[in-house]
């Protein structure tokens, strides 16, 4: 898993992006909020003028925001609103849209199928499976649910007998929102439930038996375990008889060697896990010992991506680029380290050891000794003070989290001696800080790294509560796909609310790509273009990288009708909710992260204002409506 | 954006000023030079479905909108209920304009079709509409209960009124109509898909109502209901007023007299005008013949149709009239 910039901002950072306001969630929040009343009322205007003449309109639309606050706010009543919700929740539920729970459980029963048995790594192919398949399920439920129900009504002419009672716009948009994300949660508890089942008792395994049993020398036992599910394990236990395997496909289990000689291998471990990782912060040395920011480029690592963490301040063209986080290469044989820089490294933290994960990549520049992995070290070193451990070496292990344990008393130098160091009291100082230094051992070879590919990890939080979250992180995308499926129905036919829906889920999901072609446009790469540009590519079968093969005035409009396309798109784009960010969290359970809170917090924050954002659109549309035209 | 419309101010003006003054007890619906325009997406005249009308419904009083298909009733009643926003003009409900919300909390509506939730019971019906007004839970559960009774629905009340009949269905909607104790009711052709007895109930509990002070505005095309029923109507086709004025009024035959007597002996009745003058044999009525409802109706339809437009009613005179006439007169009996 691979952390950007913005997965590592507090809840605090990410809303007022101290130093860099531009970029803040707040300001897009406000720019949203004014556009949203800006347009409203430009909107309003031209409608109602249209109706009663320029003069009138304007009192109109005064009057319209005006009895918002008035009178609707204020006589919007709790009572009413469950009552509508009721019905929408009843509503759902006649319709059968509880099925889709059994659809689910299809889904799960038929898992065998496309789940490969033989995965490296089964506890991620299981949890995204899971989340994935709720994820979209319920999407796709909130879509239908939310943008057919009021124009059906309206359509039944339903509608009639409840806005002639005392039941004022807020609370019919309120009591739809509500009616259904309440049968969103009705649906997601159970699937939660089944997924956590079917999780865990999918990972559940063991070992009946064991082979190749030898005695070693000091009194202990090593051997392998059978071969079950596509792998077995290789164990050592100790003198008393017990001890773990090795980890395999990300689990292992204990090993006891009975009283009688035979051999008990316990249920898997370790596979289902939610790490809560310390990160610290990353600098570079190169070869000749100078600081650097960034590690070395090794390639192609970072053409694109990245964009949306900059907010209102990309759009308006003042961060320019990519600001992707991707690997900085550390050069083996020279000066070249890479130094994390940790807090709150303190006793009463970690226990016996320093958990430390490593997550590496290797780029050769010869081939080398292609049996062996590239070499690496890790040294602890005080933040400020020239006391440093020896080195731990560790070969590369691609693409897996390599969990290794720091010792607390380890010999290294202090100054000009040689010396057994405690690392709390010689290497960490007194701000709780301490570095860790990790170098390339092979020469001309490379570690590649990112902030989050070394950390320490203080403690698991538990499976069930970093699932529980995932789900969270989908029932807001829920809520927030409900809000805009309603926001749409209230001016919309069904099918029509569905698709603009589906159109704004999709835009929100291709939102990088959208900005990777303003990016291009602005930046004058040739990279295919806008959309006008990448037909008359795609008809005249040129490349996308060569220049637009057309005379010189045709380029010219293609190139600026492109251009006014992708912008409007680039600022559609941005403002729409970020949910890749938020299908993301399935990323964090399954690659067993705790899901951030602050990540999680900011999810429901900017879910809060968009549904705000819809609620008002909503209002006004249906306001401004008549029921019965 | 907005429903209101007192924003028609050009076209009103002058109707503006003297209701302010009226107390909101005097007249329970006013529409004031009513206009309705239906278009079509690109804002282009459809069809003018209502031209200036202006009624006044006084509390108490049944008054009924009748006219052929389409001649604006449907479309009145939306514009009263601010289902519908008026062209021009404006409509006051209890002196608050249509669009407000808070009026609909004193008004009952019994839609052209019953527009309910299929997939609802009765009773989940009738208990989703009473949690839309304020009422404790044990007030509504007895209105729910009273009101399943009075249309005859208890046995059924647990079925989902997808099964229902037309009719049961049309009861259901009445009773969501209730479900309140509206001040002013509105029947949108209340009696159609009824039986000959439901129909006979539907008159009796619209004659209830008034009898318990409320007021109700029902359109129909049922000529024969509207007679038995409305103290005053409104006669409407193709969207204008043609005819206003108390039932009993728009009946009478004004040139024509009837007389109706027993004793009186051959020559008496050859010499019938002088007796009845001098002699006086005992004159059991002597009275305006009254024509059906049915008669009055196709007479206007049909003029209206040979000359449209032509017809105009003098709104304030018809009013006076009828205002004079309805207290002292009792000649409904």
């Amino acid at each position: 898993m691979n952390l950007q910039l913005d997965d590592f901002w507090s809840f605090y950072e990410w809303f007022f992006r101290p130093g860099a306001f531009l970029e803040s969630a707040a300001l897009k929040g406000i720019v949203l909020a004014v556009l949203g009343v800006v347009l409203g009322l430009v909107v309003g205007y031209v409608i109602s003028s249209s109706r009663y003449g320029s003069g009138e309109g304007f009192f109109a639309v005064a009057r319209a925001v005006r009895d918002l606050f008035r009178f609707d706010l204020p006589g919007t009543r709790i009572r009413r609103i469950f009552a509508l919700a009721r019905l929408a929740f009843k509503e759902a539920v006649r319709r059968k849209v509880l099925y889709v729970v059994g659809l689910f459980v299809v889904l799960l029963l038929l898992a065998g199928w496309y789940l490969n048995p033989q995965s490296d790594d089964p506890a991620r192919l299981y949890i995204s499976f899971v989340l994935t398949a709720t994820n979209y399920l319920v999407l796709a439920l909130a879509l239908f649910i939310s943008a057919f129900s009021l124009p059906e009504d309206i359509k039944n002419k339903t509608l009639y007998t409840i806005v002639t009672k005392p039941v004022r716009a807020t609370e019919i948009v309120l009591g739809r929102m509500l009616g259904f994300v309440a049968m969103g949660t009705v649906i997601l508890i159970p699937m939660g439930l089944l997924s956590y089942v079917f999780v865990t008792r999918g990972l559940d395994h063991t070992h009946a038996e064991v082979a190749d049993v030898r005695e070693l020398a000091s009194g202990g036992f090593e051997g392998e375990t059978d071969y079950t599910r596509f792998h077995s394990h290789h164990f050592e236990l100790n003198e008393a008889g017990e001890g773990v395997t090795d980890m395999v496909r990300g689990h292992r289990h204990v090993v006891i060697r009975k009283e009688d000689g035979s051999f008990r291998v316990g249920p898997a471990e370790g596979a289902l896990r939610a790490r809560v990782p310390s990160y610290g912060s990353l600098v570079f040395r190169d070869r000749s010992g100078n600081l650097q920011e960034e590690g070395i480029d090794v390639g192609n690592e970072r053409l694109a991506g990245g964009y949306g963490s900059a907010g209102i301040s990309r759009l308006i063209g003042v961060s320019r680029g990519t600001r992707k986080i991707e690997h900085g290469y550390v050069e083996g044989g020279g000066l070249g380290t890479a130094e994390y820089t940790f807090s709150g490294v303190t006793a009463d933290r970690y226990g016996d050891s320093i958990p430390v994960d490593l997550s590496l990549r290797a780029y050769r520049s010869y081939k080398g000794n292609i049996e062996k992995g590239i070499r690496g070290s890790i040294t602890m070193k005080h933040p400020s003070k020239p006391i440093e451990s020896n080195p731990i070496g560790f070969t590369v292990n691609e693409y897996e989290v390599d969990q290794k344990f720091l010792p607390l008393e380890i010999e290294g130098t202090n100054g000009n001696k040689t010396e057994v160091l405690n690392v709390f009291e010689d290497l960490v100082d007194e701000k709780g800080r301490m570095t860790i230094v990790v170098r390339c051992l092979d020469d001309s070879q490379y570690l590649g790294m990112t902030p989050a590919s070394v950390y320490l990890r203080p403690t698991d939080h538990s499976f069930a509560w970093n699932l529980a979250k995932a789900y969270m992180s989908i029932w807001l995308q829920m809520t927030m796909v409900t809000a805009f499926g309603v926001m749409f129905s209230t001016f919309l036919t069904g099918p029509v609310a569905m698709v603009a829906t589906a159109v704004c889920v999709l835009l929100g999901f291709s939102a990088e790509q959208v900005y990777d072609t303003r990016h291009y446009i602005d930046a004058g790469i040739e990279r295919g273009g806008g959309p006008i540009e990448s037909m008359v590519r795609l008809l005249k079968q040129d490349a996308m990288t060569t220049q637009l093969d057309v005379d010189t005035v045709a380029a010219k409009v293609i190139k600026t009708a492109d251009a006014g396309i992708v912008y409007t798109l680039d600022a559609i784009a941005t403002a729409l909710p970020n949910l890749p960010k938020m299908v993301n969290t399935a990323e964090f359970a399954a690659s067993g992260f705790d899901i951030f809170g602050a990540i999680l917090a900011r999810h429901a924050v900017a879910t809060l204002g968009y549904v705000l954002l819809a609620f008002l659109i909503s209002y006004f549309t249906l306001k401004a409506r008549e029921i019965a035209a | 954006m907005d429903t209101d419309n007192s924003t028609a101010v050009a076209e009103t003006s002058e109707d503006t000023s003297p209701t302010t003054a009226k107390s909101s007890d005097s007249v329970v619906i006013e529409t004031r030079n009513l206009s309705k325009i239906y278009r079509d997406f690109w804002g282009r005249k459809k069809v003018h479905a209502l031209k200036s009308l202006d009624i006044e419904v006084r509390p108490g009083e049944i008054f009924g909108l009748l006219g052929p298909n389409g001649s604006g009733k449907s479309t009145t009643i939306k514009l009263i209920l601010g289902l519908l926003f008026p062209t021009s003009g404006r409509v006051l409900v209890f002196d608050q304009d249509a669009s407000e919300t808070q009026k609909n909390e004193r008004i009952g509506y019994l839609p052209e079709e019953s527009y309910l939730y299929k997939f609802l019971t009765a009773e989940e019906t009738l208990d989703f509409y009473g949690r839309l007004f304020d009422l404790s839970a044990a007030d509504r559960r007895d209105r729910v209960k009273q009101l399943i009774e009075m249309v005859g629905l208890q046995g059924a009340k647990h079925r989902q009124l997808k099964e229902y009949s037309k009719g049961m269905t049309r009861r259901v909607g009445l009773a969501q109509a209730l479900i309140n104790d509206p001040d002013l009711v509105l029947l949108d052709e209340p009696t159609t898909g009824l039986d000959p007895i439901g129909t006979r109930e539907m008159k009796d509990l619209i004659l209830g109502l008034r009898d318990r002070g409320k007021t109700v505005l029902l359109c129909s095309h049922q000529l024969a209901d509207v007679q038995d029923v409305c103290d005053r109507v409104a006669i409407l086709h193709q969207g204008e007023l043609k005819e206003l004025g108390r039932v009993s009024d728009l009946l009478k035959v004004q040139d024509v007299t009837e007389v109706h007597a027993t004793g009186l002996d051959d020559a008496a009745k050859a010499e019938i005008a002088e007796v009845i003058a001098r002699h006086g044999g005992s004159v059991q009525s002597i009275d305006n013949p009254t024509a059906t409802m049915e008669d009055l109706f196709l007479n206007i339809v049909r003029e209206s149709e040979a000359r449209p437009g032509a017809r105009r009613v003098s709104q304030a005179a018809e009013t006076k009239d009828a205002s004079n006439g309805s207290t002292s007169d009792g000649d409904q009996a």
